[in-house]
């Protein structure tokens, strides 16, 4: 599917490549992102505004996107990836610093949000949505639905709920569950939450990353702990579908816009970043993709059913319970060596 | 002696290509897998510089024996169940008119035309927990509704044996094609009763046919990752599940590696045992040339 995806990107860009050198030669932003992730009209007026051409390239996966810059890709101005990547990224050098007073839509960003973020400076890269890892369940066949986690508990569910395949997600979970950090490094916590997981582990169908979302719009999952934009999607495949933020609060996760070492129109990507940091223009993605743009002045500008929605615009007591996954580096291996003994252990 | 060296020389050539293409796709890429081994990781999932042993210091990993002997009792027990399933497939094969024969054999590779992994999708539809077959067996008493037919153990092995069934099917057919059934008449007219002459007559003919089984089912199971993945629960994890973990999640290619090396020794003893058994009783006989 990706492979066939980029594939006819790479046709298109050469279609187009074939079809501008006939023009001028108009300057070209190469965009390299998730799919669906772009609302094309505002690529379109991008172009117009700017007098350029937009191609736009997808992957499918953070460790997709990282592998092939490896592998020595290039040609690429602007990226998506994930705020822990992209501090995997600029670890190594392979980001630009941006030039903020290229950007003074910057300042449009709600500073509730930007607080969570890692790179509050926005050193090298800018927030361009949110996602909240939640819960989604069938309205109908979980009786007594509370916004907790301790939801995996529930012994009636049993053999019919999952969560992600991902270390720092699971345990993350059973640490804000204690109410501890999901970033802790102590070993103590770090155990408690082990036993929490292992408990959980006895109801779940499956560790599962992708076949959660089908397996909830089917019947086959009755609760899953999954992405909000994920869960947003399927909603839209089956309305018993619910979704919420657990009380205890969650892991929030930026895709940031950032900008490589070696691209070749670092100026246009710049103004691609403010263009999209305008309000108009957030609003209309964040209808658009369904997650959010966490830009202040733009809030006003969606509509009533997107401001209401829970998932979208948590209440405060929640967003100040939320928190990002931070790269722990060395001690990364703590949750690798908590995670084996969670997969092992009956 | 000329026309000897000129033989020699034509067996060379029409080697060469299969040992070109066996040492480019099979000997370099296992050399580096071993090799990547002893290399240290580094925190951003490349490969660092010198040698070292730390890897093979934590495949130690106290969580390894469970998944490894997980891995084992899975592969043994698909294969047992596929032989005992193939063997009286290749039997009515075997015997059958040669014109059901081919429709038979058509249905055997049947699936072979529709992809592995639409297949395997397939089977999460059949035992999907609202599914048809889930409401027959529970409205007929034999399993409760609360019983997962999903993520355990057990639908991973369905799913294996039904995935490796035409592999055991096929070199049964083979060898039973190749058996001369009057010896079976023989037995019985010595007195033997029809199930003796199968286990003592039948079985023993067509034992290189039961052995390539063997090998076909075995070896690809020991290395299951795409099966466990999807039809599989939280505890039915096989090592090729560890290594896709170890490669994606935890970016840490050289202990991937010797997962993997374990795998390829884990593979090789059996087969290396099984030549050397045959050697021992047929000195002149390879491994591949009676079989399929």
């Amino acid at each position: 599917m990706t492979t066939k995806k980029i594939l006819r990107a790479a046709f298109l860009a050469a279609m187009m490549a074939v079809l501008c050198g006939c023009a001028e030669k108009k300057p070209v932003l190469h965009i390299y992102t998730w799919s669906d992730y772009i609302k094309p009209e505002l690529v379109q007026q991008f172009e117009q505004e700017n007098q350029c051409k937009v191609v736009v390239d997808t992957y499918a996966s953070n460790e997709e996107m990282y592998a092939k810059l490896k592998a020595g890709a290039t040609g690429y101005d602007l990226l998506f990836p994930s705020s822990y990547m992209a501090k995997i990224m600029n670890d190594q050098g392979m980001l630009q610093k941006l030039d903020l007073g290229l950007i003074p839509n910057r300042r449009n960003i709600d500073p509730a949000y930007m607080k969570l973020a890692f790179d509050k400076e926005m050193d090298h890269s800018v927030p361009y949505t949110v996602t909240i890892t939640c819960l989604g369940y069938l309205g109908s066949k979980v009786p007594d639905f509370k916004p907790t986690w301790g939801m995996l508990d529930r012994e009636d569910l049993k053999g019919r709920m999952t969560m992600l395949n991902d270390h720092r997600e699971v345990i993350g979970v059973a640490l804000k569950y204690l109410g501890y950090s999901l970033n802790t490094i102590d070993d103590k916590e770090l155990a408690e939450a082990r036993d929490v997981v292992l408990r959980w582990k006895k109801n779940l169908a499956k560790f599962e990353n992708e076949q959660y979302k089908t397996g909830l719009a089917s019947g086959e999952f009755l609760l899953t702990h999954g992405y909000s934009g994920d869960l947003m999607l399927v909603q839209s495949e089956n309305e018993d579908i619910q979704i919420a933020v657990p009380e205890e609060g969650s892991q929030i996760n930026f895709d940031d816009m950032v900008i490589p070492v070696g691209a070749p129109q670092p100026e246009l990507a710049h103004k691609m970043i403010n263009f999209i940091l305008a309000p108009q223009s957030a609003a209309e993605l964040t209808e658009f993709i369904y997650f959010l743009c966490p830009n202040l002045p733009s809030y006003e500008l969606l509509s009533e059913e997107i401001r209401q929605d829970p998932i979208l615009f948590p209440p405060a007591e929640i967003v100040a319970k939320l928190e990002t996954l931070a790269d722990l580096g060395e001690n990364n291996v703590k949750y690798t060596k908590i995670w084996d003994e969670i997969k092992g252990g009956e | 002696m000329k026309a000897e060296a000129r033989v020699k020389l034509s067996e060379w050539l029409v080697t060469l290509p299969s040992f070109v293409w066996l040492l480019v796709l099979f000997l370099v890429p296992t050399v580096l897998v071993f090799a990547i081994t002893f290399k240290p990781a580094t925190p951003y999932g490349g490969i660092g510089e010198g040698w070292t042993l730390d890897t093979l210091r934590t495949l130690g990993n106290p969580n390894y024996p469970a998944i490894v002997w997980r891995t084992v009792w899975l592969s043994i027990a698909a294969t047992a169940l596929c032989i005992l399933l193939a063997t009286p497939m290749g039997y009515y094969m075997a015997r059958v008119s040669p014109s059901r024969r081919r429709l038979v054999l058509l249905l055997v590779i049947l699936p072979f035309w529709t992809s592995f992994l639409v297949r395997i999708f397939a089977w999460k539809v059949l035992l999907h927990p609202e599914g048809m077959l889930k409401h027959a067996l529970v409205s007929l008493g034999l399993i409760s509704p609360e019983t997962s037919l999903l993520y355990n153990a057990y639908a991973v092995l369905l799913v294996m044996v039904y995935t490796e069934l035409p592999f055991a099917i096929l070199p049964i057919y083979a060898a039973s094609e190749k058996f001369d059934f009057r010896l079976i008449e023989a037995a019985k007219d010595l007195g033997a009763s029809s199930f003796r002459a199968f286990r003592s007559v039948f079985l023993p003919g067509i034992r290189v046919g039961l052995l390539t089984a063997f090998l076909m089912v075995f070896i690809p199971s020991l290395g299951s990752y795409v099966i466990p993945d999807i039809v599989g629960g939280p505890t039915s994890e096989m090592i090729g599940n560890k290594i896709a973990q170890r490669t994606f999640v935890d970016r840490n290619l050289p202990h991937a590696a010797g997962l993997s090396a374990l795998l390829t020794v884990a593979v090789l003893v059996p087969m290396v045992a099984i030549t050397a058994l045959r050697r021992k009783e047929n000195p002149r006989s390879a491994l591949i040339e009676e079989g399929v």
